[in-house]
């Protein structure tokens, strides 16, 4: 079953006098569960692919299907509540909530579901900073974390929704060799165990070897699938 | 703690200098707010004090043939009041009038002050029935010098601020007929001058009736008068009888004098017949002569009549009357009530607030609060501009982390909430700190006790005394200027949040 069907999707960009065609009929079909991700050069258009999937892009073109939901015909907060509940987010520079702490910043995405329990709440985030191992520092704020540290805040809180797709673009970025394997290991340990679809963006060569399935993109067009 | 105000408050304390400024524009402006407001109130409060239960009482009947209602100090210098006509019946009404205390008629105008020396200057002249304003009045004014006049008799009391302006003017000091001269109460002036000092203890009045005839009436000082407040305004009016009043403007007076009549002459007037006159049956039977002179002074002596004066002041003209009402009767419906009264009756009288009566300075509230309203404005206009374009500022700074809640699933309003949160909090927390401190500087005026002669100032005191007051209606005012600020310096940032896209953040990594 395909959580993601893309289909001739392009994306232009207006820049000054010129367009940017960003994407130039892209089509792509992402079963659940996958690991996959998306390479190719700066520029090549993966973010902009990872943007329209992760509903928080529009297409300028093209059908866009995120678990059978047309992005295109939803409104700004059906896509709002579809990017709350299906989809979880992990940024390349973490963009966590600077004033809240580890444990606030995770269960930030159930506080807006507004349908879970305090006790519940607290069960699932609990369990998910254990599972990325920062238990102890569950009562600091992001300043006081190191990347690796951050970046896993990142993941649990995409996760804490227990969404059908994490995004991650580039993930492992701006993270030592050491930190990124863990950070990957974790990601795969969850596909694993919860079923949970992966799209990752990457340029790293080591980060591949933890993929299921690559796509390769190149001047806004997919040129090859693993 | 909702999610919302959890992350509103911590980023207040993030933003420690953005928030400082903000919250300094709203203490100041509360701040000013409340002293504002609270003067306001002490002046409308003091004003309402002293001139109602000391000088007006709550409505003043009038003419309806006057033509503007600023009857006490709008026409300075102008046409004299008109009298009221058919007073007894309006009289009537007012003793009837369940919702009335007291009432007291009076007579108000202005009078030339003639002296040989110089040019005539005037005075505004206030003629009483002194046993009936006394009686409404008991604390109006404190005698300084000389005594009050008796009922009936004639007299006029200097206020002192009178006394100082015509030796200004006219070069001579005002005594008591009876009274001695009291240095201490000199001006430093009068005081250079005391060895030569001219005195005057009666002074001649020109009156102008309506009909601009003149009469010129001499009048014995009495005594020296200081009112209990706001002297230096009320200061414009000496007290004189009513009766000399009258005479000085031409009005039917209250003093009627009764010939008294020999035996042999009322039963000549009870007799109808002209023919007792003429007839001839003569008076005079037999007639003779003697030897007797027959001087003026014999003569006069021979003819003088035995005449008496009954003293009837509400036998004459009043061009005013004071009212009091009992306590909690509206003045405005009481007015209406009294209005309407008066044209069943088809009486030319209109009754009009004190306010209307004392003319722009009964307004002297309204003009100051209007414009401490325009200068709150322009602060509150200063504080949502600058108010805006900080919180515009915090929003764009805050692009990237604004647009991952949006990405995360956060809904538009959610941030918005969170801004309209972080204003409200240092509205509430400094604006209230800005109340709190204006009503501990109200509490602080009000101790200190601050007390003027500037007439000027004691406009804006409500009296001599600084008496500022804080009511729960200032407190409504206040906090609804600092809401209303609030939301508008707010309004203009929410619009910038609103705009912002989970792609932006992004694009700004």
């Amino acid at each position: 079953m395909n959580v993601i069907e893309i289909t001739g999707v392009k994306k232009n960009y207006p820049l000054g006098t010129t367009t940017v065609h960003a994407l130039r009929g892209v089509d792509l079909q992402v079963a659940k569960g996958s690991f996959l991700s998306i390479i190719g050069p700066s520029g090549s258009g993966k973010t902009t692919l990872l943007n329209i999937i992760g509903c928080i892009d529009s297409p300028s073109a093209g059908s866009a299907k995120i678990q059978g939901h047309e992005i295109t015909a939803l409104n700004d907060r059906q896509i709002t509540d579809l990017r709350l509940h299906k989809i979880g987010f992990i940024f390349q520079t973490f963009n966590l909530i600077p004033v809240l702490n580890v444990r606030e910043n995770v269960e930030f995405p159930l506080l807006l579901m507004r349908k879970y329990s305090k006790k519940e709440i607290d069960t699932r985030v609990e369990k998910l900073i254990k599972g990325v191992g920062l238990s102890e520092y569950i009562a600091h704020k992001p300043a006081e974390l190191s990347g690796g540290q951050r970046q896993r805040v990142a993941i649990a809180r995409a996760l804490v929704t227990n969404p059908d797709i994490v995004l991650a673009d580039e993930p492992t970025a701006n993270l030592d060799s050491e930190t990124s394997e863990a950070i990957l290991q974790l990601m795969r340990d969850l596909n694993e165990t919860e079923k949970t679809t992966f799209i990752f963006s990457t340029h790293d060569p080591e980060v591949l070897k933890y993929a299921k399935n690559i796509v390769k993109i190149k001047d806004g067009l997919i040129v090859g699938q693993e | 703690m909702s999610l919302t105000f959890k992350i509103a408050w911590r980023n207040i304390w993030k933003h420690k200098g953005k928030s400082l400024v903000i919250g300094f524009i709203l203490f100041i402006g509360a701040l000013l707010m409340t002293v504002g407001n609270g003067i306001i109130s002490g002046m409308e409060q003091g004003m309402a004090d002293n001139i109602v239960k000391l000088f007006t009482g709550d409505i003043v009947l009038i003419s309806d043939e006057q033509e503007s209602d600023a009857v006490l100090f709008g026409n300075m210098g102008g046409k004299p009041l008109k009298v009221i006509k058919n007073f007894e019946a309006a009289q009537k009404i007012l003793a009837q009038e369940t919702m009335i205390e007291q009432y007291l008629p009076v007579a108000g105008g202005m009078v030339m002050v003639l002296n040989e020396a110089s040019e005539m200057e005037h005075t505004m002249l206030l003629g009483i029935d002194i046993h009936k304003y006394q009686q409404m009045f008991p604390d109006s004014f404190r005698l300084t010098e000389g005594r009050l006049f008796k009922p009936g008799e004639r007299g006029i009391l200097i206020s002192e601020k009178y006394r100082k302006e015509s030796y200004g003017l006219m070069d001579f000091w005002i005594l008591p007929e009876d009274g001695e001269l009291q240095k201490n109460n000199l001006t430093k002036e009068a005081l250079a001058a005391a060895d030569n000092l001219e005195f005057k203890r009666n002074l001649v009045f020109m009156g102008a009736s309506t009909s601009n005839s003149t009469v010129d009436v001499r009048v014995p000082v009495k005594g020296i008068i200081s009112y209990k407040s706001l002297n230096e305004l009320w200061g414009h009016y000496c007290i004189v009888d009513i009766e000399t009043f009258r005479e000085a403007h031409n009005y039917l007076t209250g003093s009627q004098p009764v010939v008294q009549l020999s035996t042999e002459q009322e039963t000549l007037l009870q007799d109808d017949s002209l023919d007792s006159f003429f007839g001839t049956d003569a008076v005079i039977e037999e007639q003779t002569t003697s030897e007797e002179n027959y001087s003026v002074e014999s003569l006069q002596e021979l003819t003088k009549k035995e005449a008496t004066t009954v003293y009837n002041p509400d036998a004459g003209s009043y061009n005013l009357v004071f009212i009091r009402l009992k306590k909690d009767v509206s003045q405005k419906e009481a007015v209406a009530q009294l209005n309407e009264s008066f044209q069943k009756e088809k009486l030319p009288v209109r009754a009009i607030t004190w306010k209307d009566a004392v003319g722009v300075i009964g307004s002297m509230a309204v003009l100051i609060k209007g414009a401490l309203f325009l200068f709150i404005l322009f602060i509150f206009f200063v504080a949502i501009i600058v108010i805006m374009n900080t919180l515009s500022m915090a929003a764009l700074e805050r692009i990237s982390e604004i647009g991952m809640m949006r990405a995360v699933g956060a809904r538009k309003w959610f941030l918005k909430k969170m801004f309209v949160y972080e204003t409200g909090i240092l509205s509430f927390f400094f604006g209230g700190i800005g109340i709190l401190m204006g009503v501990i500087i109200i509490y602080i005026l009000q101790a200190a006790r601050f007390t003027t002669t500037n007439e000027f100032l004691q406009l804006v005191y409500g009296g001599d005394q600084l008496n500022p007051l804080f009511t729960g209606s200032d407190l409504l005012i206040v906090v609804s200027g600092l809401l209303i600020v609030t939301l508008i310096a707010v309004l203009y940032p929410l619009k910038v949040v609103g705009k912002i896209v989970p792609l932006d953040a992004i694009a700004r990594e």
